[in-house]
């Protein structure tokens, strides 16, 4: 078993706010692990850290057990909470230049791009221009533009935020494709029908994973019905001490 | 490399799919120069002007009437007030001038207008001061002729009763010579010539070189700047740091793509000032041309480097005032030799303040390749710096990796 994604004893902070707290945090090859917690829990911090866009006070990172490179950026498809796409381009041109960047070229780029067009149900809107598109489309495309050179990891924030419930069901049917094929997949939510088709969580409170393992467990384990509950749970348990 | 063109590729289509953009980058210059090329090429304005108490004046010869109008004394005044003529003269001895006054350059104008006529002024005081000493001169010979006469008359009574005594006095007498006719002094003409330029050379043909590295620099100041802080806002720029690229990739990519933009500007805009505005230019246009060319990059680059500090549209346009309105003032456009050292230093920091230097000297000098390298490495130079920092400043956005 290889461990795509690796962190430990991360701390972070931005000024005198304690953004990270000593997290650690391993992912096995080929799971969904799904990183939920309150806004301000420092997710989409975790996250930028393991891809290696900001900078942690200590700990170490390693990527595909190594330490991080350029290279290893190759096999990695990131997502953020902004679409980050180029608006004055077509949904094609956007997809063509990620996927340059990426190293691919020729026959096999357009191959892939036609591809992960139609796994995001955008092949019919491929030459519109991306300032037109609605807000649902553009994150259909942003994630096309994650998935175009086919990673084994993926670090998804937010993917599914202010998607339609239809939309929202046929992503997470490209996400355990996407795992079927080998990859594995870290995604922030905030939606709690999400959480149950992770494979395992992770719970960020204040800068803390407070809990950690696989939903049915830790419900089990707190004797809660819902992976929300365990938050008030764990709090009560800090009240009552 | 393929990453390079990838970057370069995708800026071209986005300019080419923004008109907008588009034609900020290339019309705009070229509407901007045209105005100002009409507010500095103009023929500078006659200056509006009369006289008061002429009628008994012996100078009224000098005012002519197509340049002075003539008023009443309150006609004058209240037209003067109503900014209807700029100033009046009042040729009651001694002659006064009288200026509106508000307008530093119109003072000027009337100054040089007056001061021809106080010229002619002179010249009547000179003729007439002639006249009357050429009256007092004839008078004068008209009584040495009667003089002369009556010596005649002593000549032949004494040749008639005392030849002898008069032999003797002719003897004695000094020889008289007749003076020579005065000559008449030779017309003193002044004889101009220039070293560079000629009398035709107007405002804007010497504005003109500065005029074109401002404008040139604001634009592409403004469109990279801005492009380049929505890689950062929009987050794609994380996007590519989350990918294989290389900082130098992404830094000259935008210099590549940008600068086949810059190529067509610089272009159409050397071209429009040489063949439509006609501006003097006695030197090559290629040598204009690599210079456009070479300051539009330290634009460029430097725009770059400020986006790393702006966090928005808003803050990026917030550096123009900072940036941009300083080098106007010391591009040389006006004269700096006079100001303190430390304001000519901070001119020596500024890329417009070389190409001025650099276009002036192909220009209106018509120098070749010896009177402007010294500029444009300078030029180049800049670009390289912002550049290097540049790319500094983008591993900022990725630090783990190197």
């Amino acid at each position: 078993m290889s461990y795509p994604i690796k962190g430990e004893h991360l701390h972070k902070h931005f000024k005198k706010q304690v953004v990270l707290d000593d997290v650690s945090l391993t992912l096995q090859e080929g799971e969904i692990y799904g990183l939920i917690g309150p806004s301000g829990s420092g997710k989409t911090t975790l996250v930028r850290i393991l891809l290696g866009l900001e900078k942690a006070d200590s700990g170490k990172i390693e990527l595909f057990e190594r330490r991080p490179t350029l290279n290893a950026f190759r096999s990695l498809g990131y997502m953020a909470q902004s679409d980050a796409l180029y608006n004055e381009l077509s949904a094609y041109q956007n997809l063509e230049f990620f996927a340059s960047i990426q190293g691919m070229h020729g026959k096999e780029k357009k191959q892939r791009i036609l591809e992960v067009a139609k796994a995001v149900d955008l092949d019919q809107h491929l030459q519109k221009n991306v300032s037109n598109f609605s807000g649902g489309m553009k994150r259909r495309l942003s994630l096309a533009a994650a998935l175009v050179h086919s990673p084994r990891l993926y670090l998804l924030d937010e993917p599914t935020v202010g998607l339609d419930p239809v939309i929202r069901r046929k992503l997470w049917t490209l996400f355990h494709y996407l795992k079927g094929k080998g990859a594995t997949i870290i995604v922030t939510t905030h939606v709690m029908d999400e959480v149950a088709q992770c494979d395992r969580v992770g719970l960020l409170s204040t800068g803390r994973i407070i809990a950690e393992g696989a939903p049915k467990a830790l419900t089990a384990q707190y004797g809660v019905s819902t992976v929300e509950d365990i938050f008030i749970a764990i709090e009560k348990e800090a009240d009552g001490n | 490399m393929r990453n390079l063109f990838a970057m370069a590729r995708r800026i071209i289509r986005q300019i080419v799919r923004d008109r907008r953009t588009l034609a900020l980058l290339i019309i705009a210059p070229l509407l901007i120069l045209t105005l100002v090329w009409y507010i500095f090429g103009a023929k500078t304005a006659e200056p509006k002007l009369a006289i008061i108490h002429y009628e008994s004046s012996d100078y009224l010869s000098a005012f002519k009437k197509d340049d002075y109008q003539r008023m009443s004394a309150l006609q004058a005044r209240q037209a003067l007030a109503d900014k209807e003529i700029d100033a009046y003269i009042d040729l009651k001895n001694p002659v006064s001038v009288h200026l509106e006054g508000s307008d530093p350059s119109r003072n000027g104008l009337v100054m040089n207008k007056v001061q021809q006529s106080m010229q002619k002024i002179q010249q009547i005081n000179v003729t007439s001061m002639k006249n009357q000493l050429t009256d007092v001169i004839k008078a004068e010979q008209k009584g040495m002729m009667v003089q002369q006469q009556t010596i005649r008359q002593m000549t032949e009574a004494m040749q008639r009763y005392a030849p002898g005594a008069l032999a003797q006095i002719m003897q004695q007498a000094p020889k008289t010579s007749q003076p020579e006719e005065p000559k008449t002094p030779e017309k003193v003409s002044l004889d101009v010539s220039y070293l560079h330029g000629n009398d035709d050379l107007n405002t804007f043909d010497a504005f003109g070189p500065a005029m074109v590295g401002i404008f040139v620099f604001l634009f592409i100041f403004m469109i990279g700047g801005v492009s380049f802080l929505r890689e950062r806002t929009t987050g794609t720029l994380d996007r590519l740091m989350a990918s294989p690229i290389k900082n130098y990739q992404i830094i000259g990519g935008y210099m590549i793509g940008f600068g086949l933009f810059v190529i067509v500007q610089s272009f159409v805009l050397t071209c429009y000032i040489a063949y439509v505005l006609n501006i003097y230019n006695v030197g090559n246009l290629l040598d204009v041309l690599i210079i456009v060319f070479i300051l539009s990059f330290s634009a460029l680059s430097l725009s770059i480097l400020l986006s790393t500090f702006a966090s928005n549209e808003l803050q990026m346009f917030q550096f123009i005032p900072l940036v941009i309105v300083p080098q106007v003032f010391l591009s040389g456009l006006f004269p700096i030799d006079t100001l303190p050292g430390w304001v000519r230093a901070v001119g020596n920091l500024m890329p417009i303040h070389y190409s001025t230097e650099a276009l002036r000297n192909i220009m209106i000098r018509g120098t070749g390749f010896s009177g402007w390298w010294f500029d444009a490495a300078i030029l180049i130079l800049f670009s390289v710096v912002f550049m290097i920092i540049n790319i500094f400043a983008i591993r900022r956005s990725r630090p783990v990796t190197d």
